[in-house]
Parts: structure tokens; C-alpha cells; sequence
């Protein structure tokens, strides 16, 4: 009756352990399923080791047992527990009463996983080793390490090396000269000490420092003692394997090392110029969609990058790392690595205008308004033909950054395009235009702003807007526009007086952005002003003009 | 799986053993009432008693060179090396297997222990006298040190050559597939090493005793594996982690590996080479590194290895080759590596010298080049590991018996175990296995090395006897 108990607790246990393996895979570590299963699991165990002292699974190919009785049988090729464990050896599997939860559950990890489609370089057993659980042991059959053809390489070698004997002759020779021969004395051994144990640890210590750095090392040593070009073609791929693996650890220094190196080959005059080609070829790869994609991902995952080191890196790349740069732009999730890729598509985005202006096509506005910017801050004039075209981009935000960039771009193919803003039915383009005019500064730009204020509908307009444009004309101090804001500033009309008072007000704060103390009578006159705008921006002027505020 | 807590025991035991050791070298200078001693005394309880507390009581066993406590083995930390050996060393001199610690051990239980421990080091029968004395406290339990039953061992050695077998034929395996383009199993070679590593780890002197034996035929597998083997070895007197030391393993495996492009007519010349045949074998570390990053992906063990193949010709000094631009200290791997693949390739038969260089003349020259080719402080370690006579190494007894070093001692290194293979008489045996270690009833070591021979001058098949 015990051992039909213990039979079924074992059956118990092992649905516990397939489920496990299901669960874990399926489930992240906080999911609530994933918890109960291996609280679950956990119990049924430590129920059984309440009366043993330890559960022992007997694999076989397609079955498992349990005290000699079968628990479990399959013979599906997937999903097979007892394939799984067969296969790389497993023999026989023991729980020991004092196992532990985190042990199971490092169990059922390593159980979770796909070995057929994962890509892990060991299998169950290595696992099980590496984690070097105190209470779960197992048994292999190391016979499965052996190819098939060599599965008797053992009996054979140790056959061939017996049957050379030893000669009895020179056996007695040995054990006669033996007695004659002069002594020889063996090594002599210096004792270990405290010393000694101490430069060890020393050594051990020093012993963590990064190996792909050295590896890289020494592929350059390769690369220089490369005698023809097959050489190369050889070496090539485990420097591209480099940076990739750099660049996936965070090691961005070592990176900027072999770039740095690169570049050294490339510009040794001694090398031939078939290899160099290669060089060229890594200095592309490390501004490939791949390479690049690994930055940004340290980038958004909050990877400490010294800023010179990330710099150092940016410049060595060429201009094919632009389009994954812009790629990857849209794609980062934290303000932090936008900005970093910002910064570098300034520096780097100089290389192709072209290839930069290329993200102006993104459907996302918030890519589009990034390109504009680093666009604008490149400066580069080149830029103006690709911006001209997102000047009617449907997103608002879209629209002021490319007019603030034709403003600071300047020359005259702008002007048509923002003196069309001017007239734009939404307030924020029509204000960002003027000021755009105003950075541009030419005559032209005052001709088109005074004329615009002029017109008799402009009045019309609301009083923040027609204050910025009064402010933005005031950058020019010049007689025609301070004549202009004196005749504004006195003008008087009988029919629509408030609008009139608006355009009076903008005119005294234009005048006092000019400090132009001949006003001051005027203004002073204006402060007492029964209209509430007239008056304050009336004495807003005044003090502007007297302290220079 | 070790836990937090598991790890915490751990430590305590290391921290027992320690505390025992420092406890008998302090005695063995001062008065046991000397405020010196029995302040080790104190700490020394305040370790055990706990533990007993916890157990009822805690056994502290001497098995092989190794101490357990209550059943589970303490692993040596460089921190506690010395003191570790100076233990195993005083246990063995008074034949102590274990000692059983019982309820609350008091100081004066400990000063009992002090002066039959004292006392048994001046006897001719010390383990008698060890248990007369002890007597007195009925809290502390001594028992005899066992000796390795012969039938076990018969069936560990069978282990372990499986083991080494396997290793070879893998190491086999993956030159042919590599040279027929074929898919090499890296999981294969992990799995492998650990099992050595294993081995190591329990059975240290059967395992290197497999390297003693040559195959000239199939030199260049067994070499990879003796020198995996060796670096492993050597890696575990240093300390190393068993996830290291797979790491060490795997990367002196397939240290050699860039020969498989050594034209095989070459690598079997039995003359000497011409410059231009050295140069191509000089770029066998060059070949391995692209050999070793083309078997897999990029990964710490991959690096390693590239590194110890690229490295472990260049020398400590940097006289070796390849030659590089710019030097970089070499990385502690190909250090190890360097000694074991220096000392294998001198005792291991060659086509262009066909007769091998003894062990202890192997070492002898090694010895030379300490500090120039070879890292002085690694080699003091590596010399410490196989003896002042290594496995193999033939030696001629005061018995006027005539026999091969079976294993070494790692305390009494000038004491191994020897496999008699002619006897007093002259005659030809093959047994048995003999520990120098073994003393008459007046104290007398029963046997002791007179002189060593070369086995090769002799052409002795160490396989014959070894295996």
C-alpha cells in the first residue's frame, strides 16, 4: 500500500516537474502562473520528503521511472521528458530531501529551455553542472560524447599501447644499473609561501581584465603579419565579430580601439591597397543597421558611455551609419538616447546631407522635427531644397521647426516660402514665419514684414501675434522703421479704435525695443491713456528706454 | 546550486579547519596555556560549538588529501592553503582519519586534544598514542586514518580512464571533422572537460597519471588532452573555480589547434625542419585563433581559448613566437597553458626524438627556464603539483625493489605511492602499489626512493603498467 502511495506521489511529482517546464517558458519570473507552479511543485516535493530521503528518476529513451515503476512514457520525437533528458545522457536524475525552492526553480529554468531553437552553447547536463545544485545529482552516460565510429577507440588504443611490451631484457638492465648507477636526484622542491600566495592573488586579480580587448590585439598583430590577401578575407569576419561583441557587451571603448586601429591600416602606406579595402569595409559595418541598432539599444537602456569615448566613436564612422542613425531615432524610448542620437547625427549627418534629408520622408512628425533640427544645426545651405518641401508637413510642430530652419538657413529660396507662411491660417506658423524673417534680416525680409503690416486686413489680427510681429521688426533700427513706429504710435482713426489701439501699443513696445528716446515725449503722453494696451505698453517703453530695461 | 546561506557553511568549515591548523601550530610553539594559544582555542569554539549544537556533533574526516566535514567535502581556498596542508600533513604523520567533535567542547577538551597531538608527534606508534591520551575526554573522538581499499580504486581508475579516452578521441574527432569541414560539437568539449574537471577535482592523481602514458602514433590528441588535463590540474592548486577551470580546460584543448593546417608530411618529418618549415609551424598559434573563432560564435570561452592559442608559444619573456608589435602582459591561461604544453611535449615522444625526456629531467629544465620562457611563480606551483617525482617517473628502492611512481603525495611529496615492477629478488612483478609513507612499528619508513632512472632509456611502456 506504501509503495502505491509512493508510486502515485512520484507520478504527482513528475506532472509537477513537465508542467514546470511548460509554465517556465511560457511565463516571466513575476507572473503570477509562474509563481504558483513552482509553489506548487515545491510542496508535492517536500510532501514526499516527509517519509524519503530522496525522489530518483530512472531515464530511459522514452520513459521514466520510479522505483522501477514506470511514471511516464512518450514516444513523441518533441515534447518528450524523457528524449529531453536522454539525449544528452542523463541516466538517472536525484531530489535529496533539503531541496531547496530556489534550487527548483533553477531546475525548471533550466528544464524551460529550448535547446532546439535557443541559441545555447551547452546542454542540460553542462547546465546542471555549471549550477552545481547541492541537492539535485545526476547520473550520464558519458557514452553519448563518443562518435559512433570511435565507440571502441578506448579498447583499441589501450590494445595497441600494451602491445608493445616492455623488454625484459632492458627491464633487468634497468633494475641492474639500478645499483650502479650514480644517484640522480629529483627536482627540489620550493615550498609554497605566504608570499608566493599573494602574488597569485595579485595575479588572479589582474586576471579579469577585458579579453576582447586583447583578442582584438592580437587579431591587428594577425592583420599586420597577414602575408597575402586571403589573409585577410580570413581575419576580416572575427574583427566584424569584435565590434559586434563589443558593441553587445557596452564595451564602446573598445570599439573606438579597433576603429582607431583600422584607421591606422588604412592610412599606413605600407599596406597594400587590396587589404585596406577590408579595413574600409569594418569602418562601414560598424555604421550598419546591426551595429548601430546594439548602440542604440545601450543607449536606451541607460549604458554609461564616457562622452568621449562615444564621440571618439561617432567620428570614426562613415556616412552609411546616417540612415540607421535616423532609423533608430524613432524607435528609442528615453529623451536621454534621443539626444545622444541627435548630438550624433549633427556631427556625423555633415557627411550626407542627402542621406540625412531622407528622414524628412518619415511618417512619425516627432522624426521629421528632429531631422529639421539637425538639419538647421548643421547649417549646412544644401539643406534648404529638402526643408522647402516639408514647409506644408501636416503636423504644426513640423511646420514652425523647418520655418525656424529656413530662418536660420537663410537665402533667398526661402523667402517666397515663408512670406507664403505669413499669410498660413494658423497663428503659430504665420508668428514662427515672421520670426523667421527676422533672423534671416535682410531688407528684403523688412520690405516683406512692413508690408505685411501694412495691409489693411493685418489689423485684424490678434494682439500677441501683431506684438510679435512689431517686436520682430524692431531688430531693424533703422530711420524707416522708427518713422514707420511713430506714424503707427500717433495715428488716430474714428471707426474700429480698439484695433487701432492694438496697433498703437505694438508700435510704442517696438519703439522702446529700439530705445529710442526721442518717443519719450510721446510716450509719456500715451501712459495716461485711457486704453489699458496703449498705457501699459506705453510705459513698458518708457522704462525700456530710461534704464535699458 | 549553491544558496546564500549554503555558501555561509562553507565558509565556516574552511574557517574550522583553518582555526585547527593555527591551534596546533601555535601549541607546537607555546605553552597550551599561553594567552596565544588559548585565544585560538576560544575562537576555534566559537566556530564548532554551533555547529555541533545544530548536529549533535560534527565529524572532521581526512579522505585522500582532502578534509570533509560532516560528510561534505571542504574545498581548498588560496586564503587557507598553507594552513590546509600543514593539516593534512600532521594528520597523516599521526595516521588521523577523523576526529568527532560531541556536544560542547570546552578548552579543556581542546588542550587534551593539544597534548595527545603533541605527544603522538615524538611516538613511534602515534596514532596509539593519540587514542591513549584521549582518553581523557570523551567529547572529542578520534579515529584511524583508512586506507584506499584496492578494489575501489581499480574501479575508479576504470573511470577514469574512460574518461581520458573519450577526451582523446573527441580531441580526434574534432581535427579530422575540422579538416573535412565537417561540424565540430563545442557542447561535446564542455561536457568532457567537466567530467575531467570532476576528476580533477576528486581523483587528481589518477587523472594526471593518465598523462604519463604516451601515445607516440597518436601523439598530437594526446597531447592536447594531457595538456588540457595538466593546465586543469594546475589550475585547481591555484584556486580556480570549477566554471574556470572548464574554461581552462577547454581553451589547453585546443591550444594546438591551428596544426591541423600544418601539412601532416611536415608536423611527422623526422629530421630537423628548414627555416621555411619552421615558419609554417611557427604559424600555428596564428592558424588556431582563426580555427577556434570559426568553430563558434563570440563568447568569453572563445576568446580565452583564441588567446591561449595565439599566446602559448610566445613565452614569458616574449622570446617565443609570434612576434608581436606591441607586448601586452600574456594572459594567465596561456601562462598555465605554456608549462603544461612545455612539460608534455618534453616527456612525450616525438617523431624527430624518438626517445623522451624523463620527468625529473623534464622539470630540471623547465626549472632553467623559469623567469625567462616560463612564469617562475606558476612554475614553483606546477613543480609543487607533480612532485619531486613524477608519475612515471622509474625509481629504485632502498628494498631493492625496482618500481614506477604511481602517485604522488601531495604532502609527502619525496614519499609517493610506487607500482613494484621488479621485486627484491629480481623478479619481474607488476604489483603492488606500494605508499612510502608506511612506517614500521619503531617509525621506520618501510621504503624510500634510493635513485631515479630514466624509464625511456630503458624502453619501459609505462601503458603497460599505468594502465
Amino acid at each position: 500500500m506504501e509503495q502505491i502511495e509512493g508510486i502515485k506521489e512520484a507520478r504527482d511529482i513528475l506532472q509537477a516537474i513537465v508542467k514546470g517546464k511548460k509554465t517556465f517558458r511560457m511565463y516571466p519570473q513575476n507572473n503570477p502562473i509562474y509563481v504558483k507552479t513552482l509553489e506548487d511543485s515545491y510542496a508535492k516535493f517536500r510532501d514526499f520528503f516527509d517519509y524519503k530521503e530522496k525522489f530518483v528518476l530512472q531515464i530511459k529513451h522514452n520513459s521514466i521511472s520510479y522505483d522501477s515503476e514506470q511514471i511516464y512514457y512518450s514516444d513523441e520525437k518533441e515534447d518528450n521528458l524523457a528524449l529531453f533528458f536522454f539525449k544528452d545522457g542523463l541516466r538517472e536524475l536525484t531530489f535529496k530531501k533539503g531541496l531547496l525552492q530556489e534550487e527548483l526553480e533553477e531546475f525548471f529554468k533550466i528544464v524551460a529551455m529550448d535547446f532546439d531553437r535557443e541559441v545555447v552553447d551547452d546542454d542540460i547536463v553542462t547546465l546542471l553542472w555549471e549550477k552545481d545544485f547541492q541537492n539535485i545529482q545526476y547520473v550520464v552516460d558519458e557514452a553519448v560524447l563518443v562518435d559512433l565510429d570511435e565507440e571502441d577507440y578506448e579498447t583499441k588504443a589501450e590494445e595497441e599501447l600494451k602491445e608493445k611490451v616492455s623488454d625484459v631484457d632492458e627491464l633487468m638492465k634497468a633494475y641492474a644499473e639500478g645499483f650502479k648507477e650514480e644517484d640522480v636526484k629529483g627536482t627540489s622542491i620550493v615550498p609554497i609561501t605566504e608570499k608566493d600566495l599573494k602574488m597569485l592573488e595579485r595575479e588572479m586579480e589582474k586576471d579579469s581584465s577585458n579579453r576582447i580587448e586583447k583578442l582584438a590585439d592580437i587579431l591587428f598583430e594577425i592583420i599586420y603579419q597577414s602575408e597575402s590577401k586571403s589573409d585577410f578575407e580570413d581575419t576580416f569576419p572575427f574583427l566584424k565579430d569584435s565590434i559586434k561583441f563589443s558593441m553587445k557587451q557596452g564595451n564602446v571603448y573598445i570599439v573606438l580601439d579597433i576603429m582607431t586601429k583600422t584607421k591606422e591600416v588604412i592610412d599606413d602606406p605600407l599596406f597594400p591597397e587590396d587589404s585596406k579595402k577590408y579595413m574600409r569595409k569594418l569602418i562601414l559595418y560598424a555604421g550598419t543597421d546591426e551595429i548601430i541598432g546594439l548602440l542604440a539599444g545601450l543607449l536606451d537602456g541607460g549604458v554609461e558611455i564616457e562622452e568621449k569615448v562615444f564621440e571618439g566613436f561617432i567620428e570614426s564612422l562613415d556616412k552609411n551609419a546616417i540612415t540607421p542613425f535616423v532609423k533608430f531615432l524613432g524607435e528609442l524610448k528615453t529623451i536621454h538616447a534621443r539626444k545622444s542620437v541627435i548630438e550624433s547625427l549633427i556631427f556625423i549627418g555633415k557627411k550626407d546631407i542627402q542621406a540625412l534629408a531622407r528622414g524628412l520622408d518619415d511618417q512619425r512628425w516627432f522624426v521629421v522635427r528632429n531631422i529639421i533640427y539637425i538639419l538647421r544645426k548643421i547649417g549646412d545651405k544644401r539643406a534648404i531644397e529638402y526643408l522647402l518641401k516639408t514647409v506644408k508637413h501636416g503636423d504644426i510642430r513640423v511646420r514652425k521647426e523647418v520655418i525656424r530652419a529656413l530662418g536660420e538657413l537663410g537665402g533667398r529660396e526661402v523667402i517666397q516660402s515663408l512670406r507664403e507662411c505669413l499669410d498660413d491660417l494658423d497663428v503659430q506658423v504665420r508668428i514662427a514665419a515672421v520670426k523667421a524673417f527676422g533672423i534671416i534680416g535682410s531688407e528684403v525680409s523688412k520690405k516683406i514684414i512692413l508690408e505685411k503690416i501694412s495691409d489693411k486686413m493685418f489689423k485684424e489680427r490678434n494682439f500677441e501675434e501683431k506684438k510679435e510681429f512689431y517686436e520682430v521688426l524692431s531688430k531693424w533700427k533703422d530711420e524707416e522703421i522708427i518713422n514707420f513706429l511713430m506714424k503707427v504710435l500717433k495715428k488716430k482713426t474714428f471707426f474700429g479704435r480698439a484695433k487701432n489701439y492694438e496697433n498703437r501699443a505694438c508700435a510704442a513696445f517696438g519703439l522702446g525695443l529700439l530705445g529710442y528716446k526721442e518717443a519719450l515725449p510721446i510716450l509719456n503722453k500715451y501712459k495716461n491713456s485711457n486704453n489699458k494696451n496703449l498705457r501699459e505698453y506705453s510705459y513698458i517703453a518708457i522704462k525700456r528706454i530710461e534704464h535699458g530695461q | 546550486m549553491v544558496s546564500n546561506e549554503d555558501k555561509s557553511d562553507r565558509k565556516s568549515a574552511q574557517d574550522i579547519i583553518n582555526q585547527l591548523s593555527v591551534i596546533l601550530r601555535t601549541a607546537q610553539i607555546h605553552d597550551p596555556n599561553n594567552i596565544a594559544v588559548t585565544t585560538a582555542i576560544d575562537r576555534f569554539l566559537l566556530l564548532i560549538n554551533p555547529m555541533i549544537e545544530a548536529e549533535r556533533s560534527t565529524t572532521l574526516e581526512l579522505v585522500g588529501e582532502f578534509f570533509y566535514i560532516d560528510g561534505s567535502r571542504i574545498r581548498y581556498s588560496l586564503e587557507y592553503l598553507l594552513n590546509f596542508d600543514f593539516l593534512v600533513r600532521e594528520f597523516k604523520n599521526r595516521e588521523i582519519g577523523s576526529v568527532i567533535f560531541k556536544d560542547k567542547i570546552t578548552p579543556d577538551d581542546i588542550k587534551v586534544f593539544l597534548k595527545a597531538f603533541i605527544l603522538a608527534g615524538f611516538s613511534d606508534s602515534p596514532y596509539e598514542k593519540i587514542s591513549e591520551v584521549m582518553e581523557e575526554s570523551n567529547r572529542i573522538v578520534i579515529d584511524r586514518l583508512k586506507k584506499v581499499k584496492e578494489g575501489d580504486e581499480v574501479d575508479v581508475r576504470k573511470i577514469i580512464k574512460k574518461t581520458y579516452y573519450n577526451a582523446v578521441s573527441y580531441s580526434k574527432g574534432v581535427m579530422t571533422k575540422i579538416k573535412s569541414g565537417e561540424k565540430v560539437s563545442i557542447k561535446k568539449a564542455k561536457r568532457i572537460v567537466e567530467t575531467m574537471v570532476d576528476q580533477i577535482l576528486e581523483e587528481e592523481q589518477l587523472l594526471l597519471s593518465m598523462t604519463a602514458i604516451k601515445d607516440y602514433d597518436e601523439y598530437t590528441y594526446h597531447h592536447s588532452v594531457n595538456v588540457s588535463i595538466l593546465s586543469v590540474a594546475l589550475g585547481q592548486r591555484l584556486g580556480l573555480s570549477k566554471k574556470v577551470l572548464t574554461e581552462l580546460g577547454l581553451a589547453a584543448l585546443f591550444h594546438d589547434i591551428g596544426k591541423i593546417e600544418v601539412p601532416y608530411e611536415l608536423l611527422n618529418k623526422p629530421t630537423n625542419f628548414n627555416d621555411d618549415e619552421w615558419k609554417l609551424i611557427r604559424k600555428h598559434p596564428v592558424w588556431g585563433v582563426r580555427a577556434i573563432l570559426k568553430l563558434r560564435g563570440f563568447d568569453n570561452s572563445t576568446m580565452r581559448s583564441s588567446i591561449v592559442a595565439f599566446e602559448h608559444h610566445m613565452n614569458y619573456d616574449f622570446t617565443g613566437y609570434p612576434r608581436v608589435r606591441k607586448h601586452s602582459e600574456l594572459d594567465f591561461f596561456s601562462r598555465i597553458v605554456s608549462i603544461a604544453d612545455q612539460y608534455d611535449a618534453m616527456t612525450s615522444a616525438r617523431v624527430y626524438s624518438r626517445i623522451p625526456m624523463s620527468p625529473d629531467k623534464a622539470l630540471s629544465l623547465m626549472m632553467e627556464r623559469s623567469g625567462t620562457q616560463l612564469d617562475p611563480l606558476l612554475l614553483k606551483f606546477f613543480i609543487n603539483m607533480v612532485g619531486v617525482f613524477p608519475i612515471g617517473s622509474l625509481v629504485m628502492l632502498d628494498t631493492k625493489e625496482l618500481g614506477l611512481v604511481y602517485e604522488s603525495d601531495v604532502v609527502f611529496m619525496d614519499r609517493p605511492r610506487v607500482l613494484i615492477i621488479i621485486d627484491r629478488n629480481g623478479n619481474r612483478v607488476k604489483g603492488p602499489v606500494v605508499t612510502l609513507t608506511e612506517k614500521d612499528e619503531k617509525g621506520n619508513y618501510l621504503r624510500s626512493i634510493l635513485k631515479i632512472l630514466d624509464p625511456n632509456k630503458y624502453k619501459i611502456n609505462l601503458a603497460e603498467y599505468l594502465l
